[in-house]
């Protein structure tokens, strides 16, 4: 028994031992480790594939589903993570809580590769901590053959009574008040009370029209014809969606656009800094940016990449890159800060209605 | 099928006069030690860090900063979380009593088997188990939504009836089958130890069906159904992926508001706040549950 014991507490003493020594890994100059936290489906396998050759670095990829788990992830500490894949307000809010590594352009090349929107965004002045890689619009989702031939081209529509129990908002409070603000003649940043107040009103208003919230299949409920309307982060499985059916469109509402980007950055405590560096200028080259467009319907931040696209339809798909005029007055959707608590408030009261 | 006759019809030998239990120079202790440490690592220190979290501030990047304060608890105060709270505690109270109802008549059944059937019977209850709970939402999605079996079959007879995903029927019945299997085990090891003679015994003396169960069967099960009614209750209020999934994101349960509390409103200490009054919900429920077992025994 005594000896069952002692051996029993031997065992959980170096379980806790080894749990911590696992994580203090700091990394020499050579690394032959990569640790990636990105998006799921943003990181092709392909490409993990031809920098594992071309540099030898074992590359690791978790993925995530929402920002805010990665940034928990990531403010919990020693996540082991070297790059990350974080949106344009969760730059702000991960460079807000000193999680991001500034980057060393010294050890950057390809930079001029970048679309002029990318380059020096607001979320991101400088491009201090993050480097765009994948980027997309927030629109709606409709089908035409449920419309009735209707082209659908504004918000309103959303909150049009004809469609009652045939639409879809995203389940996120960011995208549903880009709704919100917007049909209202509001910027979808806005910081102003009363604002958010008459967005909160309408949204309720809208509520008892909708079927669901839905942030996971609505593209799929859209080609069904289970959901006329749906609010639609424009995108790979969108993308694919409008191109293999003639009835499912995807436009940018006429009251405004509003772009995501998901961006490249490097954790402040990243164990293997070097093979960081590498991945970002791997990132960079048109023929690796142009893998993103060819092989997953996502639009690349690379203009060079642009003449490496094999699908040229792409180009002109209204949900991979969104047209040249709509993109020129569109804005990013940037993070509240203290305005945060009049959404908090608001959305509390859209969902408990 | 031990009864408390045969028991005490046991010889007096048997009884033997009962040793204290010699603890060996505290090596009982280290034997608790790893059991211990795991309750206190695993169970005690993320409830005292959520509990710390929840009288603390945080900066508008969503990193807790420290401090104390009562303003988390304070804000709580607005009527929406109220009418949350309730909503929650209601949609638990209806499938606790649904669960009670159908999981009382499915063990009923059990019980009624012979004893090899009765062994199989729970194993098929078991049985979902190994498969994720998010795998078996997901199946009720293809279940009652759209070309799914129950939809194909009301056409087939020619009811037009409207896909089921999303809506509140969804949701009232996914709960049912999440946590039936976890109401019918205790009035399941309740009823078995009901002695079968005493059910034939009230049908002797005229009771009929519905009588030999409220004046029989549902007395002596009370222990497992207040047990089952506490394991649905209690998880019931916690749910926030059926609701997501099943209900269209629609309907507000307090479970939702605390994981968009944390994530997306990056408030913590408001959610650690909301968790922490969920929490004494959960445990001033299982104390009630205590006090009527114990009431019961008092009077038996």
């Amino acid at each position: 028994m005594k000896r069952q014991a002692l051996v029993a507490v031997a065992a959980a003493t170096a379980l806790v031992l080894t749990g911590c020594a696992s994580g203090s890994d700091t990394g020499s100059k050579d690394s032959t480790e990569l640790n990636v936290y990105a998006w799921a489906g943003e990181v092709p396998d392909s490409m993990v594939k031809m920098f594992e050759e071309e540099t030898g670095i074992k590359v690791t990829v978790d993925t995530f589903d929402s920002n805010e788990t990665m940034i928990s992830k990531l403010a919990a500490g020693g996540s082991g993570y070297d790059v990350v894949e974080p949106s344009q307000y969760a730059v702000q809010l991960a460079v807000g809580q000193n999680l991001l590594a500034e980057i060393d352009y010294d050890k950057i090349e390809g930079m001029d590769n970048l679309m002029d929107k990318f380059r020096d965004p607001s979320f991101d002045p400088g491009n201090k901590y993050s480097i765009p890689w994948v980027w997309g619009t927030t629109g709606l989702m409709y089908n035409s053959t449920c419309t009735g031939g209707e082209e659908i081209t504004s918000w309103s529509s959303m909150f049009d009574e004809k469609y009652k129990g045939k639409i879809y908002m995203l389940d996120n409070m960011l995208a549903a008040y880009i709704a919100g603000l917007q049909i209202n003649g509001f910027s979808a940043n806005s910081l102003d009370e009363a604002e958010v107040a008459k967005a909160t009103e309408s949204l309720i208003e809208q509520k008892k029209l909708l079927a669901g919230y839905n942030s996971t299949n609505y593209d799929e409920l859209v080609v069904s014809g289970d959901a006329c309307i749906a609010e639609a982060w424009g995108g790979s499985s969108v993308a694919e969606a409008v191109a293999t059916h003639d009835d499912v469109h995807y436009v940018l509402p006429k009251e405004g656009g509003t772009l995501w980007v998901d961006n490249f950055a490097i954790v402040a405590d990243a164990p293997h800094t070097d093979a960081a560096y590498k991945w970002m200028n791997f990132m960079l080259r048109p023929e690796v940016a142009a893998i993103a467009t060819n092989e997953d319907y996502m639009s690349t931040a690379n203009v060079a990449a642009n003449d490496l696209i094999t699908d040229k339809t792409m180009l002109d798909n209204p949900a991979v890159f969104a047209p040249e005029d709509q993109l020129e007055k569109s804005e990013f959707i940037v993070d509240p800060g203290e305005a945060m608590r009049f959404y908090q408030d608001g959305w509390t009261r859209v969902k408990a209605s | 099928m031990v009864t408390t006759a045969a028991q005490t019809a046991k010889p007096a030998t048997v009884v033997k006069p009962r040793r204290k239990p010699r603890i060996q120079n505290g090596y009982a202790w280290l034997l608790l030690t790893p059991g211990l440490l795991s309750v206190l690592l695993l169970a005690v220190w993320p409830m005292v860090l959520v509990g710390r979290n929840s009288f603390a501030t945080s900066d508008q990047y969503g990193a807790v900063t420290g401090g104390f304060t009562f303003e988390s608890y304070l804000a709580l105060f607005d009527p929406v979380y109220a009418k949350t709270m309730g909503y929650s505690l209601g949609i638990a109270a209806i499938n606790t009593v649904l669960c009670l109802i159908i999981g009382y008549i499915v063990s009923n059944y059990i019980v009624a088997q012979s004893p090899q059937r009765q062994s199989l019977l729970l194993l098929l209850l078991i049985v979902p188990f190994w498969t994720d709970f998010l795998v078996r939402t997901f199946a009720w999605i293809t279940l009652l939504g759209n070309g799914g079996p129950i939809l194909w079959f009301a056409h087939l007879l020619g009811i037009p009836l409207d896909p089921l995903v999303p809506s509140q029927t969804a949701v009232m019945l996914a709960l049912i089958y999440a946590f039936l299997p976890t109401a019918v085990f205790p009035i399941y090891a309740s009823m078995r130890g009901i002695d079968p003679s005493l059910k034939e015994a009230a049908t002797d003396l005229g009771c009929g069906w519905w009588q030999t169960h409220a004046r029989v069967i549902a007395p002596l099960s009370t222990p497992g159904i207040i047990g089952a009614a506490l394991l649905t209750f209690v998880p019931t209020l916690g749910v926030f992926v059926i609701p997501v999934l099943l209900g269209g994101g629609k309907e507000l349960l307090v479970g939702n508001l605390i994981v968009t509390l944390y994530t997306e409103f990056r408030n913590q200490p408001m959610g650690a706040a909301l968790s922490m009054v969920l929490l004494v919900l959960m445990l001033l429920s299982i104390a009630i549950g205590a006090l009527l077992l114990k009431a019961r025994k008092r009077s038996a």
